[in-house]
């Protein structure tokens, strides 16, 4: 298979329902318009690269309130007991580190081998991430109960 | 004898993760970082079962379990790979390293336990009786009445210990006829859900040991607790001398 044929869209699309679903038994919803995930605070993204036959980023971007939810539903704790900035990053690089993996999987399945980085984290409230040079570039965003979550991938053929 | 299970994760969370899913097993957990550590514990502890990570800094899972197999003592070991992903090739690859099984990410804790289970009879853990002095840490008496001093900040680890202190209050007292108890909430400076939690807890817990319970709390927290649906109707004493008053 090419990387024409890939249809990142739902491939990534799927890989965080399931994984929000079987993590934190949470249900998102599709949300078609780009509303600010900041949600008045800061912006943490979670970031996995892929190299091989496949150059790309997956990034998961979540605002800092919806960030401490996901961290005390994956540690099974009370939100108020979440005091960690290193917990919730922890969590926003296990969850894009999940996703990025059942991506690398399909790639990989569909002949297309490529290596997966470990996680890194950013964070603050002014910044943007560019996606110039790639062959495939999608962006969805998901909703649960007032929060906002932003996938961004973008892949393109190594060299 | 306890299972040893070594888990080796560059994430705390998954370790955490991992550490809940055989709470409730006889199991003695330890854990790892990356395969460097892993390794030194795996010769250090002699696990009987290690979970291991594929994708992690220093040293990977797949390096981690390479090792293993040209080391005589270590090669044996058990292992089940955790990892995100399940590619046919990289499973392909981990298996014919000899791996017992592999857990695809995302995982819920029961498919890991499933998994362990088909390698090992897992055991109950026996029920802990809590130590006298952690027992006994949150209750005096005021008279002949037990109060159960609640601290200034409730957090999760509090709720399972106070429970726990105050399930074997409530069997002593019924085994000794006793029906009155003080919950003493004077200390508290923080309402939260774990308070609100740790209140019905004891509440249900009296209850059911046919025990009346007086409330003690300051102002503030009182009109607090009244905002919360679940403690809205608890009727509130300033001290402990007006709830002991309020006694039928």
């Amino acid at each position: 298979m090419s990387l024409a044929q890939l249809d990142l869209k739902a491939s990534i699309r799927t890989a965080v329902l399931e994984v929000f679903d079987t993590m934190l038994s949470m249900e998102l919803t599709d949300l078609e318009d780009s509303r600010d995930i900041t949600e008045n605070g800061n912006r943490i993204v979670g970031t996995v690269s892929l190299a091989g036959d496949v150059l790309g980023n997956v990034n998961l971007h979540v605002g800092e309130a919806f960030a401490r939810c996901l961290t005390a539903g994956m540690l099974g704790m009370a939100l108020e007991e979440v005091d960690s900035e290193e917990e919730i990053h922890d969590v926003i690089g296990e969850l894009s580190n999940m996703i990025g993996g059942n991506l690398k999987s399909k790639l990989c399945d569909a002949g297309l081998p490529c290596d997966l980085s470990i996680p890194s984290i950013t964070s603050g409230r002014d910044f943007h991430i560019e996606s110039k040079g790639w062959a495939l570039n999608e962006r969805l965003v998901f909703g649960h109960a007032e929060h906002v979550a932003m996938i961004q991938a973008f892949i393109k053929p190594g060299v | 004898m306890s299972l040893k299970v070594l888990t080796v994760d560059d994430s705390k969370t998954i370790r955490m993760i991992v550490k809940k899913a055989f709470r409730t097993y006889d199991c003695t957990l330890s854990e790892g970082e990356n395969g460097v550590e892993g390794l030194a514990l795996a010769a250090k502890e002699r696990p009987d079962l290690i979970i291991l990570d594929i994708t992690m800094p220093v040293m990977t899972g797949v390096e981690m379990l390479a090792k293993m197999k040209t080391e005589p003592a270590l090669k044996d070991i058990p292992v089940i790979m955790l990892t995100a992903e399940a590619g046919k090739e990289n499973v392909m690859k981990i298996v014919q390293m000899g791996v017992k099984d592999y857990v695809v990410k995302p995982f819920k804790p029961e498919q890991l336990i499933e998994r362990v289970s088909k390698l090992f009879t897992l055991q109950e853990k026996p029920e802990e009786a809590p130590k006298e002095d952690e027992a006994r840490k949150y209750f005096n008496l005021n008279g002949d009445v037990p109060v159960l001093t609640i601290p200034s900040k409730v957090l999760r680890p509090t709720i399972v210990e106070t429970e726990t202190a105050l399930k074997a209050k409530v069997g002593e007292m019924k085994s000794a006829g006793m029906k009155k108890m003080i919950l003493d909430l004077s200390k508290v400076s923080e309402t939260n859900v774990s308070l609100i939690k740790l209140i019905i807890a004891a509440m249900d817990l009296c209850q059911g040991g046919g025990i009346q319970v007086r409330t003690v709390a300051t102002p503030g927290l009182e009109k607090e607790l009244k905002e919360f649906q679940e403690t809205s109707s608890v009727a509130i004493f300033p001290n402990q001398e007006a709830a002991m008053a309020a006694f039928a």
